[in-house]
């Protein structure tokens, strides 16, 4: 039973679809505090068959080390995103059992999307996931900024789908086939590739950009990361990223890896304007979910250079860099969703002021996260950056090591004014942050996390590379 | 005699000692249990520090101390610990003037003293780490997070400015430094390691040396600081606290001087010569124009901040002139102008402490009313004016010697830079101790207290050993230059 972990999360996820109605006391507690349950007995499972290499329903799907590890980071993202929507203070619109009964579906999508093996098969799991995400988007229905991101979230999804269908026609139509090992033989076997194909290839890697939000496609993320409720923002900006980003890494490197030439200029383009859109159009931002936005394009872009060269080590470089974005990104998720004054959500940088005074755990551990997100060494973020940078030297591209050192420069100062205003503005009125116990815990096992990649990234090293050797395998 | 792993012990000792200091209970701005911890830290680890000089063999001009670890998981990309001559002075000097703050903050109280002694600790592991790294990632590595603990001094406990200035030195130090990050990873691909002493048997095209050296100076001319990239420099000064500019000064300018020894010079050298020249004008200037800005300063802090631009602009000129004394000259400058810079801001921190204001228009007549502080502030003054027997008057002098060889106009013009120190530093020694006492400081101070008298005792026993010995140190030195200008190929203009 090789797809055990995805049965396991259906028939799990259905169970507790016909369980929930029937829950007297606080049935969203109960169904969340299963569904973490859940998660983490999926993720006892991936673990078990991690290093297992299997294509399954002919071809439909395949389970690698590669997919493995992906599932294991997204399961562990989402189950600390229950584990957050558990701990801190909710709206009352988002205190309904179906909540984490959404994140569930979306997951198994991410699941089966980072499996998938056929053009078709990952358009069936992405549509699972986005639609999905649109409802959790849209969740908090009384508020108006909630329902416009839903929509905008939603009008920009659709219009990705499109796209992306319109791409595999055209490789279908040329190719006769939509599985990947078909698409690769094919192009092995032609002498000129034919225009078509990279058309198709063009439309697909737009539609991927649509969803990791690569600038020039990006203009949704900030508006979409604003109005949705914040942990619905702290999903989004980790769990789909991982399994979009690796469904675009084994699109490139595995099926369309013979034309790396065509590809490699499309997404050095976009990992450019990405970070430079990412690092300059932070700088005058006043909300820190905006701010988290253009973060997320400026770390994406810096993602997407490590893809470039198409190597193994490219691929290591991105895995690395994909568990530190995903725990540092949490980790100043779970702080904003603690930023509450008088019980009403506060986003604004101001309220952070003077944070230092009052928590002064938080704001340390803050510190090292921001600061590592900043990638100033010795912190994990520098090794992170420090790996792609490699990756992107090696490959004698130094023009597009250089813009992405300068806009880490640029970057490191939206960083900074967060840490200016933790620890240097004096405090104005203070957050009733104070209340939480294991939000305070959870940050000191973000920031713990943080210094052991520093001290031992031996592990996480090896750890990347035996995955990365695992999708070259498949060539 | 047992091989003490002695760097590794002066990285981690501070480390640990951090942890006693973040555990001690804060109760007040006072905080002596934190203040006990961190002089216990930071006196054992000079004390410590001290088995390098007495261990050095002064005839091996390699590094020596080595420790390996392996901590990544290429077999060419270790965390490397060693000294040689060049860097073993400045290992001593950065635990001293750690000491020396630790000291003179120990009757304060500021606000969240525990994290500000933390920050102070923190900074000496790193220093210590940047000096000793003989790996191009562990030195990026050390050189970089030195930024943390300081913006966090200069920002926390700063002036009136302390975010912009905070803002301002990160920021410029970034930029300058990601180029070099560019610069050790193409080293690195190019010959398969980042091993110091293995990169010195390579050479690379005279093209490619070029953009490297660019991409390494671009870092350490604003460390240095060199005109015109000094900008950042007055500004932090003046905002940062009193320990904050010494460490600032004292020893984190000379980051950059080292970087250029070891760097530039040691790598590069074609690119070295072809850049000598540009090297040359932007120390002239840096020398003369900066002091011209000094005199009229009306801002002591500002003054001397200004100042050290001038002081490290013979460092940049003694460096490039590639030839012994020059080198000699430059190291002599550096610790100099690491211990009477030191020195100076110390004892505005006590001034200011006494009277809160820093505009050298409020002063005059000071000597009346703290006698004991203007004696040492007139013998840190001759010391920066560079007169005989001190400290300063050796880097000058051997500075000036050496590039009096390589071009006579630079040493013309650069000498300007010794008179022109000597009319700001005896103005502002004239405005601010003599003639009658100004009517804002009237009010009765206290003479120096026991830990500021000890601190300058020191410091001016320092100075004054320096300049009338200064073989003392550069003794140590001399073999490991040796290395560096039998390597640089003869020069030719």
């Amino acid at each position: 039973m090789i797809i055990l972990p995805e049965i396991i999360l259906s028939i799990g996820f259905l169970i507790l679809l016909c369980f929930s109605p029937f829950v007297k006391n606080q049935p969203y507690r109960i169904i969340a505090y299963l569904s973490l349950f859940l998660i983490f007995i999926t993720q006892f499972f991936v673990v078990k068959d991690i290093f297992i290499f299997e294509e399954i329903f002919g071809g439909f799907f395949i389970v690698d080390s590669f997919g493995s590890f992906l599932k294991l980071i997204i399961l562990i993202s989402a189950g600390l995103i229950v584990f957050f929507y558990l701990i801190v203070k909710n709206e009352d619109s988002l205190k309904r059992p179906e909540f984490p009964l959404v994140i569930l579906i979306s997951t198994i999508g991410m699941m089966l999307m980072v499996s998938a093996n056929n053009l078709l098969s990952l358009f069936v799991s992405i549509e699972l996931q986005s639609l999905a995400l649109y409802v959790l988007v849209s969740f908090s229905k009384e508020d108006i900024n909630s329902s416009e991101a839903g929509v905008k979230y939603f009008v920009i999804g659709s219009l990705s789908t499109c796209i992306f269908l319109f791409g595999s026609s055209l490789i279908y139509g040329l190719v006769g086939s939509t599985d990947f090992s078909t698409i690769s033989n094919y192009m092995t076997n032609q002498s000129s590739i034919s225009m078509v194909l990279i058309l198709g290839l063009i439309f697909i890697l737009v539609s991927i950009s649509l969803k990791i939000s690569a600038a020039p496609f990006h203009m949704w993320t900030p508006d979409v990361y604003q109005g949705a409720p914040t942990i619905v923002t702290a999903f989004l900006s980790t769990a789909p990223k991982v399994a979009v980003f690796g469904i675009l890494i084994r699109l490139l490197v595995f099926p369309f890896g013979e034309i790396i030439v065509d590809w490699g200029k499309i997404v050095i383009i976009l990992s450019v304007t990405s970070m430079v859109i990412g690092s300059l159009g932070a700088i005058m931002q006043s909300d820190i979910k905006r701010l988290m936005a253009y973060s997320t394009i400026n770390h994406v872009g810096f993602m997407l250079m490590g893809l470039v060269p198409g190597s193994e080590d490219g691929i290591t470089a991105i895995s690395i860099y994909l568990i530190l974005y995903i725990t540092m990104n949490l980790a100043v998720f779970l702080l904003i969703l603690n930023m509450q004054r008088d019980q009403i959500n506060v986003t604004n940088i101001k309220d952070l002021s003077g944070l230092y005074k009052s928590e002064p755990v938080m704001a340390g551990c803050l510190a090292i996260i921001l600061f590592s997100m900043a990638g100033i060494p010795p912190l994990a973020g520098f090794i992170g950056k420090l790996l792609i940078l490699n990756v992107v030297i090696d490959s004698n591209l130094f023009f597009l090591a250089t813009i992405a050192v300068l806009t880490s420069v640029i970057a490191a100062f939206y960083y900074l004014r967060l840490i200016k205003s933790i620890f240097f503005d004096p405090p104005t009125e203070e957050l009733d942050i104070l209340t939480n116990n294991q939000s305070k815990l959870l940050m000191i096992v973000f920031a713990a996390f943080n210094l052991t990649v520093v001290l031992y990234p031996k592990f996480f090293l090896n750890l990347s590379a035996s995955i990365a050797l695992s999708l070259f395998a498949l060539k | 005699m047992i091989n003490l792993p002695i760097l590794p012990i002066l990285i981690c000792l501070p480390l640990i000692g951090l942890i006693f200091i973040l555990m001690s209970p804060e109760n007040d701005d006072f905080s002596l249990q934190s203040k006990k911890s961190a002089i216990w830290t930071s006196l054992s680890n000079f004390v410590l520090s001290l088995y390098l000089p007495f261990q050095f063999n002064k005839d091996i001009p390699h590094f020596q101390f080595v420790n390996s670890f392996n901590w990544f998981n290429s077999e060419n990309l270790k965390l490397t610990l060693g000294v040689d001559g060049i860097s073993m002075p400045f290992v001593v000097l950065s635990t001293f003037l750690i000491l020396l703050c630790v000291i003179f903050i120990y009757p304060q109280k500021k606000k969240n003293m525990r994290m500000y002694l933390a920050s102070f600790i923190l900074l000496e592991s790193f220093l210590v780490g940047t000096f000793s790294a003989i790996d191009l990632f562990s030195f990026y590595i050390f050189f970089e997070s030195i930024l943390i603990p300081m913006y966090l001094i200069i920002g926390f406990w700063g002036g009136d400015r302390r975010v912009y200035s905070a803002y301002k030195f990160f920021l410029y130090t970034l930029l300058g430094s990601v180029l070099m990050l560019i610069a050790i990873i193409f080293l690195y691909q190019e010959f398969g390691t980042t091993s110091i002493a293995r990169l010195l048997d390579y050479s690379l095209p005279f093209y490619i040396q070029v953009w490297l050296w660019l991409a390494f100076f671009a870092s350490f001319a604003v460390k240095v600081p060199m005109w015109p990239f000094h900008t950042w420099l007055p500004d932090a000064h003046v905002e940062a606290p009193t320990e904050g500019s010494v460490i600032l000064a004292g020893i984190l300018l000379k980051l950059g001087g080292y970087g250029f020894i070891r760097f530039n010079l040691s790598f590069l050298p074609d690119a070295s010569i072809f850049f000598t020249p540009f090297i040359y004008f932007l120390s002239v200037v840096a020398i003369i124009y900066t002091s011209l800005i000094a005199i009229v300063q009306k801002d002591i802090k500002k003054l001397i901040a200004y100042s050290s631009v001038a002081h490290m602009g013979f460092v940049t000129i003694g460096i490039f002139s590639a030839n012994l004394q020059g080198l000699h000259g430059a190291i002599i400058q550096m610790i100099s102008h690491g211990i009477i810079s030191a020195a100076l801001f110390f004892c505005i921190g006590s001034i200011y402490e006494r009277y809160k204001t820093k505009q050298i228009s409020n002063f005059g007549g000071l000597g009346l009313k703290i006698p004991k502080l203007s004696i040492f502030f007139l013998i840190f003054t001759l010391g920066a004016i560079g007169f005989p027997g001190t400290s300063g008057f050796v880097g000058e002098f051997l500075t000036l010697i050496s590039v009096y060889s390589r071009s006579t106009l630079v040493a013309f013009l650069s000498a300007f830079g010794v008179i022109l120190a000597a009319t700001y530093m005896l103005l502002l020694y004239k405005n601010v101790f003599l003639g009658p006492v100004n009517s804002s400081i009237e009010k009765k101070a206290i003479d120096l207290n026991f830990n500021e008298l000890f601190t300058f005792l020191v410091l001016s026993l320092m100075i004054l050993i320096i300049g009338i010995k200064p073989n003392f140190i550069l003794s140590y030195t001399t073999s490991s230059l040796d290395r560096i200008i039998t390597l640089y190929p003869i020069t030719i203009f």
